[in-house]
């Protein structure tokens, strides 16, 4: 595998869009983080009354690990983007059939791809806790791991994100077709949960029926459950009227997502004309 | 041993039927071509027993191994299918330098085939700067890579200039010389004829006769097909011509062909029989030549004159 990962690497470190993508992911990450701690520092700690809904800093240990990976990942959608155009341009240029023609099987092809895909989100991931890391310091608290299983969600959630660009991709073939899926399923699947979640809510009011944030249940929201604002208070505060999150059940969704699209993609690849 | 067997093969896009049941073998060591109109099933063909495309039915095997471990096999064969497939931002030597590592080959080789096809020049430059001669010359440095003893060529010549063409012809048979198999497609009948010794020709996805070059041309070889010859003549007028030739027994087909017609007679009778016939008849010829027998009248009467539709 490290040989194929090795040839991977050969075709993307020159490739424009890999260098654009991944700096603007970096410079998203910090930028965004950078901007919430200003916003709090001075204009949400200026209001009067706003430590009833925020309290503390969300920079401070360990706070932060939730903080950061909440604003982070919604950059998470550049390395999944990324992703989409690598695997299309196989697809454009016709190279996924001429690295099968030069001697991979198709089963090298798809698992050197997926495992790009989970390096590229191990990559995200790390950004997310060196940011974490900057701030957290920066707020002067001393260092903790607790909460740090919220770097855990935000790697799942980059996983998701990145295994269903591979699907898509394979799939439609096409870059165009393939982003737009991409964006327009992310979307619809985003109005769906929000609907989800708005039922559980009435289940749980009128039937006392609590099963959690049905919402969270769909594969994409599987993993963006996980991660959860920092500014909880409000939350907290409605929590009689929320559904419960069952942290272990979203969890198990997910990874039964991640299985899912693996599976797809192998079907796809092994028994589909290239 | 056959280094390639193909065993009932078949392919249906939907209700076309791209290839059916076909079988053959290439022998070892041989320029085996396969020759068929447009459309006639060539590259499905070869995409098959490259594992791009999947077979609807039957099997096919390299060197006698099994298809799923065709993988490995497929890294000492130099292939160039259809288009050549490269990576558009980086330089012809960049995407040798991938091919190569696929290959599980050194990269040693790459500057020597850029120099075979007279790209070493250029080998800094962007794929996507090239023309599609320059890109053909690619896609074959590529398939000389791993120094294969088994290459597989479909439509080598393809975008090649007069000149490019005839120095990729003159590699395949300078490799076979060299005891290396090469299998072509093409549907240029001139190229399969000068360079091939073996031929399989294939017609709307069906195998209609598969052999050597030589025997395929020689008289009386291929089972069902009988053999003719075909003369082209003229006279002041043509439309009367054409009268006394139609009430000929030994005359089985006339085609009026610009100012000429073309006629195809059984094999015993000559030019001169045909000439002392119209002479006969009070016609006095201005133009009479027996066609050399050659592969493309042996195509045409084994396809049937016309182009797949």
């Amino acid at each position: 595998m490290l040989e194929l990962l090795k040839i991977e690497w050969l075709k993307i470190k020159k490739y424009t869009a890999f260098i654009l993508l991944s700096s603007f992911y970096v410079l998203g990450v910090v930028a965004s983080n950078y901007i919430v701690h200003e916003f709090k520092k001075n204009v949400v700690d200026k209001v009067q009354g706003s430590q009833l809904l925020f309290s503390g800093s969300p920079y401070d240990f360990d706070v932060v690990w939730k903080t950061v990976t909440y604003y982070s990942s919604f950059f998470l959608m550049l390395p999944a983007l990324l992703i989409v155009i690598l695997i299309s341009n196989e697809f454009g240029f016709k190279t996924h059939r001429q690295n099968i023609i030069d001697g991979w099987s198709r089963m090298q092809f798809l698992n050197v791809k997926v495992v790009s895909a989970i390096l590229i989100a191990l990559a995200s991931t790390l950004v997310v806790f060196i940011t974490g890391l900057i701030f957290g310091f920066a707020s002067g608290t001393s260092f903790s791991l607790n909460g740090f299983e919220n770097i855990g969600y935000f790697l799942l959630k980059a996983i998701s994100y990145n295994m269903l660009a591979v699907l898509i991709s394979l799939l439609t073939k096409k870059s165009g077709v393939a982003i737009t899926v991409f964006f327009i399923y992310t979307i619809f699947e985003n109005g769906i949960s929000l609907l989800l979640f708005f039922w559980a809510i009435e289940l749980k009011k009128d039937y006392n029926f609590d099963w959690g944030n049905l919402g969270n249940y769909l594969p994409m929201n599987a993993s963006d459950g996980l991660l959860t604002s920092p500014f909880q208070n409000f939350s907290n505060m409605a929590s009689k009227f929320l559904p419960t999150d069952f942290n272990w059940v979203v969890l198990a969704f997910a990874i039964a997502y991640l299985i899912l699209f693996y599976s797809w993609s192998k079907r796809k690849m092994l028994k589909s004309d290239l | 041993m056959a280094v390639l067997t193909v065993k009932e093969l078949s392919k249906n896009y939907q209700n076309i039927k791209a290839l059916q049941q076909v079988s053959f073998s290439v022998p070892e060591k041989t320029v085996f071509g396969i020759l068929g109109p447009n459309g006639s099933g060539k590259t499905t063909l070869l995409g098959i027993v490259m594992d791009v495309l999947k077979a609807t039915g039957g099997s096919y095997s390299w060197m006698g191994t099994q298809q799923e471990s065709s993988a490995e096999i497929r890294k000492k064969i130099g292939t160039l299918l259809e288009t050549p497939n490269f990576y558009h931002y980086l330089s012809a030597k960049e995407n040798l330098v991938i091919a190569a590592k696929i290959k599980g080959h050194g990269i040693e080789n790459i500057d020597n085939v850029l120099k075979i096809v007279n790209l070493y020049q250029r080998k800094d430059s962007r794929f996507s700067s090239f023309s599609l001669g320059m890109k053909q010359r690619l896609a074959i440095a590529s398939a000389l890579l791993a120094d294969p003893e088994i290459l597989v060529l479909d439509e080598p010549t393809n975008g090649l200039d007069p000149a490019g063409i005839a120095e990729i012809r003159e590699l395949i048979k300078e490799l076979n010389r060299k005891g290396k198999t090469i299998i072509m497609a093409s549907h240029i009948l001139d190229e399969v004829e000068k360079v091939c010794t073996h031929v399989a020709i294939i017609q709307k996805g069906v195998l209609k006769t598969v052999g050597p070059v030589n025997e395929i041309m020689a008289t009386g070889t291929s089972e069902g097909i009988k053999n003719t010859v075909i003369i082209e003549l003229a006279a002041d007028d043509n439309e009367a011509l054409k009268n006394i030739l139609q009430s000929s027994n030994d005359v089985n087909g006339i085609v009026s062909i610009d100012n000429y017609l073309q006629i195809t007679c059984n094999e015993n009778i000559s030019a001169s029989a045909i000439n002392q016939y119209c002479f006969n008849k009070g016609i006095v010829l201005k133009m009479l030549s027996e066609k050399r027998k050659n592969l493309e009248t042996r195509f045409l009467e084994i396809t049937g004159n016309q182009s797949d539709k």
